[in-house]
């Protein structure tokens, strides 16, 4: 095998196992990110809501 | 023939569209103003930006033209990856230029321009960053459909070309039209999931049953040395290494859906190791995929077909096996509609954001800016559907994808290190780079499609082009700026690094 055949093997097989881990770490914590994201914007609408000056009645 | 089952195979697609489609749709109760449209209001975390971006920066498109490349250049023709893998290790350790681009709060590079030289070269900057952007995505319909036709073994007259590339923008467009970067993010993030699922299985069947002697001895037997290593291959050599790295430096530094998640960033910081995080990615991103392409090259040894294109779908579509297949459409499925929806999103963003900004002046209301942007997303799909129909492709998909990227990338990029870091710097240098950094790449597309000049542009070739485009806007950005200050000295504003500092 020449070296830059054994670079390719490194790369090809390197970028295989990595992509295997980082598939399995970021869907986990991927998934808590999109809780914790919904919830900030939950909490930035409702406080939006209760800032809105009250319409006088007509 | 493909192992294509509509039963088994079909049922696994139309739960992946039914759950992602669902996920779509729902979170868009969550935008109430432009910028959660946008940006979705610049909450995205570290792990979810990781997966948008993964999933953003490789659709059905990247697919295909990196195995094209794997095909016609062996290993070697997974290079761009590397030097994109790179670019964004480098840039997302330092923070260069972007650290002072997410710092600033805009939501579009354009924007921060307007600061150091004026509304015109917003305005100019935006028009470039559409043009270059939508020439790039125009071609991703056409080829997203002819993968599927092909895996599938459909099409013909019973469901042609032009039904497959429609139902694929109908099914972005809803979701993004009505949820925005938001829908985008939670879809990006279901979409990263399935796709790497897929890739991985679909890599290691591959492996296990081709085997690393018969691929890595194909290349030897196709492309000799120059398969390993692309300064020997004669199709590729040190023109095409230069112009790699160049695009994907600029690319990295300002692809407007790559610096959109470092945007929509909830810090600077996120923003970053978005960025080094996600570098390894672009080596899979080429490999992978180059790798089915190599194992179509052995698969077809002496039968290849006509269009190197094709050769990685038809190879699939014959050696993945029913249940497997499924996953496999479903993962490229996803991989499309990820890609597809930021791209609309995104170069939307920009037309809103910076070429109608002298109508709307910040001035409409959450409401109309909404309808508005919403409108300027199905402009864009029926932009790309047309498209996709008229354009007829020459050359290598990917060198296409260089060369439309480039009319904005050669001078945006000399911008923006220039508005971050050249006291000098003013807005006759930008206009001048602008200009001269789209109108190469510009002519060297419109020259390829004459007759007449067909052969002069074959003798030049992307890469001298692509070269001399990015050489030149930086020519023009320092004379251009450096002419102004001695006709008309005036206090040089300060850099972005020095205002943000």
């Amino acid at each position: 095998m020449s070296l830059s055949e054994r670079v390719w093997w490194l790369l090809t097989f390197g970028s295989v196992g990595w992509y295997l881990t980082v598939t399995i770490y970021v869907s986990v914590r991927g998934a808590f990110d999109i809780r914790h994201m919904l919830r900030r914007l939950d909490e930035q609408h409702s406080n939006t809501m209760v800032e809105k000056p009250q319409e006088p009645n007509a | 023939m493909s192992h294509f089952s509509p039963w088994i195979d079909g049922s696994i697609v139309g739960l992946y569209l039914l759950i992602t489609m669902a996920a779509g749709i729902y979170v868009r109760k969550y935008v109430g103003k432009v910028e959660d449209f946008l940006v979705a209001g610049r909450e995205m975390d570290v792990f979810l930006g990781i997966a948008s971006l993964a999933a953003t920066e490789f659709g059905i498109v990247t697919c295909m033209y990196t195995a094209e490349a794997g095909y016609k250049y062996g290993f070697a023709g997974a290079t761009p990856g590397l030097c994109q893998a790179l670019a964004m290790l480098v840039i997302g350790l330092t923070g260069f230029c972007i650290k002072p681009l997410r710092d600033s709060g805009v939501l579009t590079i354009p924007e921060l321009f307007e600061r150091r030289f004026g509304p015109r070269v917003r305005w100019a900057a935006g028009l470039v960053i559409v043009l270059g952007g939508l020439l790039n995505m125009g071609v991703f319909l056409r080829i997203g459909g002819e993968f599927l036709v092909l895996v599938c073994g459909i099409g013909g007259d019973t469901f042609p070309l032009e039904w497959m590339m429609t139902i694929l923008l109908v099914m972005v467009a809803v979701y993004t039209i009505l949820g925005g970067m938001l829908s985008v993010l939670v879809t990006d993030f279901l979409q990263f999931v399935v796709m790497s699922v897929g890739l991985i299985a679909v890599t290691l069947l591959i492996l296990v049953n081709v085997g690393w002697d018969k691929l890595a001895a194909t290349v030897a037997e196709k492309h000799g040395p120059g398969g390993f290593n692309p300064f020997v291959h004669p199709e590729l050599g040190w023109s095409y290494v230069v112009f790699q790295m160049l695009v994907t430096t600029a690319a990295t530094l300002t692809w407007q859906t790559s610096i959109a998640r470092v945007l929509a960033s909830k810090d600077t910081a996120t923003g970053q190791k978005v960025y080094s995080r996600t570098s390894f990615f672009f080596v899979c991103r080429f490999l992978i995929p180059g790798l089915w392409g190599i194992a179509a090259l052995a698969f077809f040894a002496g039968h290849e077909p006509a269009n190197a294109l094709h050769a990685m779908p038809q190879y699939l579509a014959q050696f993945v096996p029913v249940g497997l297949m499924g996953l496999l459409i479903a993962a490229m499925l996803a991989a499309d509609m990820s890609t597809d929806s930021s791209y609309m999103l995104t170069w939307a963003s920009v037309i809103y954001n910076d070429l109608l900004a002298p109508w709307h002046r910040g001035r409409w209301s959450d409401k109309t800016g909404l309808r508005g942007i919403r409108l300027i997303v199905a402009a864009i799909g029926v932009f790309l559907l047309l498209y996709g129909l008229w354009y007829p492709m020459q050359g290598n998909v990917w060198d296409y994808l260089a060369v439309t990227g480039t009319i904005y990338l050669a001078s945006i990029s000399t911008l923006l290190i220039a508005c971050c870091y050249w006291r000098a710097a003013n807005d006759w240098g930008a206009i001048a780079a602008i200009i001269t950094g789209a109108v190469i790449p510009t002519s060297f597309l419109v020259m390829q499609q004459l007759a007449v000049t067909q052969p002069f542009t074959k003798s030049i070739g992307p890469y001298y082009s692509g070269i001399a485009a990015y050489v030149a806007a930086v020519i023009a950005m320092i004379s251009g700026s450096l002419l102004k200050n001695a006709l008309r000295p005036s206090e040089p504003s300060l850099p972005l690094s020095e205002v943000s500092a």
